[in-house]
């Protein structure tokens, strides 16, 4: 094929939060372009299906199940799927965490995991890629935020969480100019209404089918229709594009330039 | 197309301006990628030659020679296009050109040519292609802004505005038009080694230029390309409202 430039062999992805939805999702289309995988849950199950999916496509699996918020476990990720898979040239920091809680009875606890996981996890996987993908120069950070970085939860009240995911947009500009001079592109995507488990359990279909009505283009997303754009992210296609996000949201969010 | 979500095949595009520069390459992949392609250009020339590419390519081709600042001349292109290929899918707004003037200099006739091939064009072309959009049920407009639509430049304040205008109407269109999954995008090239900044810098100039941006080069053409043929292609079926800007880090802006 000529147009090989969206395929992904030779490379190795690291995909957090990988073992179910949308991180599931991205595990599998970036395996079907080619790429090795490491897939990593702190769920052991869920973790098991998405190697098997990937084994199924031919391609190379290490998995880890280390919580993202601890540090040192997540440096040992790296080294040990680095000495398994030999590189890591895709970073998709996805793992995280939804908690529906007004201000007053967010504790420090809350507050403490929704930014751990979602900041410091993301911020130190970055960190414990970046040695390799400088020595190449070449490599992809994909920070997986939200809408809601954006414009806030309104109702559903979560504001712990929104403050996580737009502190992931402020990193992604941070670190496409520091990491610029390497060859290394870091951008965000920014999803919005998404059909995975997690709001179809906590939310139910009756709201879910409200919530899509006023999406512009009438529905929620498929959760493949969000890796595509980290796929898209991932590939040499993008090579000029870093510091910038691109929010598959049906035309709910329209902001900014 | 080893992807079948980032595939144009059995989709028509019609690209304004595709008679050379970045116009060209999206000709080019996304003929690669499966689509015919409807080439428009006022250069009759430059415009069959990429005619000529699409079909090495075994793609169809229709060329157009038309200004696009015409807007009876955008409904006879429309309408020849879709008598020849069928159909119009893919909409790329790219006709467009760089003039480098001060504000006190700018005539009326300047300001006026300058606003009526990047708008003016740009909207005529939408309202031409959209009835057989609404109809299917599907369609990609994809507007070329500029980063200088975002944080503009000490020069050329028309051109400024009226890439800032297409990222207007790329927002209002996504919201109109959504009743109908037509999706509307942006794409707001930085630095791309083609038509102005060649014409425009010296050697040293663009040297000093592409030293200034965090990747520390200008793009080649077909990089904006990907940009474009991703919104166009099935996998971007979510995406509407949005700029996506392949700028090598230069513009680093909103949220």
């Amino acid at each position: 094929m000529a147009d090989d430039i969206t395929r992904l062999d030779g490379k190795v992805a690291w995909v957090t939060g990988s073992g179910r939805g949308m991180g599931r999702g991205h595990a599998i289309v970036l395996a079907e372009r080619g790429a090795d995988i490491v897939v990593h849950d702190v769920l052991e199950d869920e973790a098991a299906e998405t190697v098997a999916a990937v084994k199924k496509l031919g391609r190379r699996v290490f998995v880890s199940h280390a919580d993202v918020s601890d540090v040192a476990a997540v440096k040992k990720t790296a080294d040990d799927a680095i000495a398994a898979l030999g590189r890591i040239d895709i970073l998709v920091n996805n793992a995280g965490i939804g908690q529906h809680k007004p201000l007053e009875e967010i504790s420090e606890a809350d507050f403490d995991r929704m930014f751990d996981i979602h900041v410091k996890g993301s911020f130190f996987c970055g960190q414990a890629v970046m040695p390799g993908m400088k020595e190449r120069r070449w490599g992809k950070i994909i920070n997986i935020a939200s809408i809601w970085a954006m414009t806030g939860a309104g109702i559903n009240k979560a504001s712990h969480y929104c403050a996580a995911k737009a502190a992931l947009l402020g990193l992604t500009k941070a670190w496409a100019k520091e990491l610029a001079p390497f060859n290394i592109h870091v951008n965000a995507v920014s999803p919005g209404g998404v059909l995975t488990e997690m709001p179809i359990k906590i939310q139910g279909w009756d709201m879910i089918r409200e919530k899509e009505k006023k999406v512009p283009l009438g529905r929620w997303a498929k959760p493949e229709e969000v890796s595509y754009t980290v796929a898209f992210l991932a590939s040499r296609e993008s090579d000029f594009i870093t510091g910038q996000m691109i929010s598959p949201n049906g035309g709910e969010t329209i902001v900014g330039f | 197309m080893d992807n079948p979500p980032n595939s144009l095949a059995g989709k028509v595009a019609l690209i304004t301006g595709a008679g050379d520069g970045m116009g060209r390459q999206h000709a080019i992949l996304m003929a690669e990628r499966g689509a015919d392609v409807v080439i428009n250009d006022v250069n009759a020339a430059g415009a069959e030659e990429t005619a000529s590419l699409v079909r090495a390519l075994n793609r169809r081709a229709h060329v157009e020679v038309c200004d696009v600042a015409d807007v009876a001349a955008i409904r006879r292109m429309v309408g020849n296009a879709i008598s020849t290929l069928g159909r119009i899918d893919i909409l790329v707004n790219n006709a467009g050109f760089g003039r480098r003037q001060q504000t006190w200099d700018i005539g009326e006739g300047d300001f006026d040519l300058m606003f009526d091939v990047h708008v003016k064009g740009s909207f005529f072309c939408a309202q031409a292609v959209l009835p057989g959009m609404k109809e299917r049920r599907w369609g990609k407009i994809i507007n070329i802004s500029s980063i200088w639509g975002m944080t503009a430049a000490a020069v050329s304040p028309h051109y400024c505005a009226a890439k800032a205008a297409l990222l207007g109407a790329t927002k209002a269109w996504a919201r109109e038009f959504a009743p109908w999954n037509i999706h509307v995008n942006a794409v707001a090239p930085g630095g791309v080694l083609s038509g102005g900044p060649l014409k425009f810098y010296t050697k040293e100039q663009l040297a000093a230029r592409e030293a200034a941006v965090p990747l520390k080069r200008y793009c080649d053409p077909r990089e904006i390309s990907y940009a474009v043929a991703f919104l166009a292609s099935p996998a971007a079926d979510f995406i509407t409202g949005q700029v996506l800007s392949p700028n090598g880090g230069e513009v680093i802006v909103g949220i």
